[in-house]
């Protein structure tokens, strides 16, 4: 049994792991040929976690109804636009749109999702305008040097900037192309070491904490 | 003074918030347009476009949901525009599930708009689960990939993936992202392999992150957000929902600068209370 | 939109967005039920539209419709894709070992090359380009700051890149050349960090813009003054509410 739950998933992981980073070097038809039909299958299982990271929200908001936590209320109002969204989505056949059309589902996306998604988001112009008022202080040469190319920025990437001060332009432009993309390619060089690493060890057992935990792990 | 500092440090942020909102409003409701300059990165991606002969396939992949949709749905319409008075064959899909609709719309109304006829000149896949896998699976056969379009039409035998059997076959493509799911995965996991030429468009937030990938020449070309879109839409010569929004983004821009500014100014008026730096 | 009659449907639609939209701006005020109220519905919608999403592409087309021509690959992926969904059952839940596994090894083996090829040789290829160009007048070095592929440009990202290398470097200790190396770094970083602050503020104010073009839309007669009605209407309502809770503070 310990082979089963420790062993095999370990062995299942190498196999896979080393198999599918040795396929990116053999063009052979049986190698592509098993890349596709893995591909194909991970698309499958993709939808599989999507319905364990739904099914997870659900187990959350149903226990706050349960136990009539403080604001289980809106816990029902969440269940609710589930409930409707997917009877609605399925009497529609899953399609927004039908001849040129629109459908329920559709509507129920344009004016219901769309407003919400893109409020939620928009609020935050708001706050980082509170917050640069009230925290970017130039408390120290770094940060002035910051806030210098911060200012520089927002100047030169909008028509009045460049209107009032056509150097702002120019120096965005050379900020964003040499200094932003040498700090940019560093970070991202490390970071992609990094990674790297961690797939390693993922695939030669080092790291296990995608198994679960436990104490057989 | 310091008095004075000290209140206008502590004041109530809600009325910063409405000095937001009214730099937001009144460039929009008394717009006063002013000209847009094209950057070199948003010129590339017009110029790839501009020169591909007529019945090239180009892949536009909706990589952003309904938040980012002011900055991204701009870069869209101009790009497809653009593309259908080229006569390219458009292939939409996306990564994002929350996009899908959103993503169909905008292709459905500017096709309609430019006389263009699903099947035969543009086709909109929708969204499919994976990811990279998805990418890797459409390298290796785009029709398993997508065995039937977003309208449930099999994908074999549409006239417009005639000849297109892998993202090989893809003349251009570009990745409107709002996040990790887009360029960086569509380079890494698509043009890497299967050799296609490759462009961005993508929200402020992430378009920083991508100038390494600019610099190399793994993206020919890059279109930061809502700015971006204005400045391609003055390539094509179509003013739009972006060129509108330039005036509001001036404003709130300065708005901003002010607000930094003043804010050091208080602080360092306060700042000679205590004798010290902070 | 010209001001002819709208379908119904629209009008009805402008309402319904634009009272969930001052729903979620009223929490600039402060937070309120008629936040939470937005929150939940957002939640609560997205996921509806998710679960109708993945059961038409993936159950229906990638799986029953496969199946149906008779090709029964698939069910490789709904077995692995099974065994995931074992984790709700405590007394099973070690079979998911086996589907992440799948799942992980899959991803990690994928990733390696392409990570090195795309993120590390590339980058590294295009830092190290020839300071020195052949042209009609020999050998030069690009001094044109405006051009970044001239030389100077080119010494200036390898500095940068090297020197930020070097500042996230912790087994060394910064001293000496090593202190000089790692404050250019930290100076590169924050014009690095100070550029993302000015794209992050254009990013968020061009989302407001968004929102802020379809209120007014919407404020329009076309669509019956819809803002500014519900506008008023959740100003009175946030305003009823403090008044609520301040009486209620009171008694207590």
């Amino acid at each position: 049994m310990i082979f089963l739950k420790r062993q095999l998933p370990l062995a299942i992981t190498f196999v896979m792991g080393v198999a599918f980073a040795l396929q990116y070097y053999i063009p052979h038809p049986v190698s592509e040929e098993a890349i596709t039909k893995v591909s194909d299958w991970m698309k499958i299982i993709s939808g599989f976690a999507l319905v364990l990271g739904i099914a997870s929200v659900f187990h959350v908001h149903a226990v706050k109804i349960r136990r009539q936590a403080p604001g289980w209320g809106y816990s029902g109002v969440l269940f609710a636009a589930i409930v409707v969204t997917m009877v609605v989505g399925f009497w529609s056949g899953g399609e927004s749109k039908v001849d040129g059309g629109q459908t329920s589902f559709g509507w129920l996306y344009d004016y219901t999702m769309v407003p919400l998604q893109g409020t939620m988001f928009s609020i935050l112009a708001f706050f980082i305008a509170s917050a640069a008022y009230r925290a970017f202080r130039a408390r120290s040469r770094e940060a002035s040097v910051l806030l210098a190319a911060a200012v520089v920025v927002m100047m030169g990437r909008v028509p009045l900037g460049q209107f009032l001060l056509p150097w702002t332009w120019d120096i965005t432009q050379w900020l964003m192309n040499v200094l932003n993309s040498a700090v940019r390619r560093a970070i991202l060089i490390g970071v992609s070491m990094g990674s790297v690493a961690l797939s390693l060890k993922i695939i030669l057992g080092k790291e296990r904490s995608y198994l679960g935990g436990g104490k057989d792990q | 003074m310091k008095d004075f500092a000290r209140r206008m440090v502590a004041i109530d942020r809600r009325l910063i918030f409405l000095l937001i909102a009214g730099a937001t409003l009144l460039p929009l409701l008394n717009p006063f347009g002013l000209p847009i300059k094209v950057s070199p990165e948003v010129q590339a991606v017009y110029e790839y476009i501009e020169d591909l002969p007529e019945g090239s396939v180009f892949l536009l992949s909706f990589d952003f949901d309904p938040s980012s949709k002011p900055e991204l749905e701009p870069q869209a319409v101009a790009l497809l525009r653009h593309a259908f008075r080229k006569n390219l064959r458009v292939i939409g899909m996306t990564h994002w599930i929350t996009g899908t609709s959103l993503a169909d719309g905008v292709v459905a109304t500017v096709a309609a708009e430019m006389g263009k006829e699903r099947g035969k000149d543009y086709v909109f896949l929708g969204w499919a689960p994976g990811g990279y896998a998805l990418i890797i699976s459409m390298g290796q056969d785009l029709y398993k990939a997508f065995p039937s379009d977003y309208s449930k039409t099999p994908t074999r035998g549409m006239p417009v993936l005639e000849g297109v059997r892998t993202l090989r076959d893809v003349n251009y493509m570009i990745s409107l992202a709002a996040g990790g799911a887009g360029i960086e995965m569509w380079y890494v996991f698509g043009k890497d392999k299967y050799r296609f030429e490759m462009g961005g468009g993508s929200t402020g937030v992430i378009a920083p992150g991508l100038y390494p990938f600019l610099r190399s020449g793994q993206i020919n070309g890059l279109i930061g957000g809502l700015q971006g879109a204005a400045e391609y839409e003055t390539l094509i010569g179509r003013k739009g929902m972006a060129v509108a929004g330039m005036d509001a983004q001036s404003a709130t821009h300065f708005v901003i600068i002010i607000l930094v500014v003043l804010c050091n100014v208080f602080y360092f008026a306060l700042r000679g209370d205590k004798g010290r730096p902070r | 939109m010209s001001e002819a009659m709208l379908p119904t449907e629209v009008v009805l639609g402008a309402w319904v967005a634009t009272g969930l939209t001052l729903f979620i701006y009223s929490f600039l005020y402060k937070d309120n039920p008629l936040f939470k109220l937005g929150e939940h519905l957002y939640v609560g919608v997205s996921i509806g539209y998710s679960v109708v999403l993945v059961w038409y592409t993936v159950f229906k087309r990638l799986v029953w419709e496969e199946l149906n021509r008779g090709n029964y690959e698939p069910l490789v992926g709904v077995v692995i894709g099974v065994l995931i969904l074992t984790q709700f059952f405590p007394k099973v839940s070690w079979l998911s070992r086996i589907a992440f596994a799948f799942i992980v090894g899959f991803g990690s083996g994928v990733s390696i090359p392409r990570a090195v090829s795309s993120y590390i040789l590339k980058q590294i290829e295009d830092t190290v380009n020839p300071l020195l160009t052949m042209g009609a007048d020999g050998l030069s070095l690009g001094l044109d700051l405006a051009s970044p592929q001239s030389g100077v440009n080119t010494i200036i990202l390898l500095v940068g890149v090297v020197s930020v290398l070097f500042y996230f470097f912790f087994s060394v200790e910064h001293t000496g050349p090593g202190m000089v190396t790692a404050r250019t770094g930290i100076y590169f970083l924050m014009i690095a960090f100070g550029a993302a602050f000015g794209y992050t503020v254009m990013s968020r104010m061009s989302l407001l813009i968004g929102r802020f073009r379809d209120l007014i839309t919407f404020s329009g007669a076309a669509y019956g003054y819809a803002t500014l009605v519900l506008l008023l209407i959740t100003v009175l309502s946030l305003a009823g509410w403090e008044l609520a809770v301040r009486l209620k503070g009171g008694e207590e």
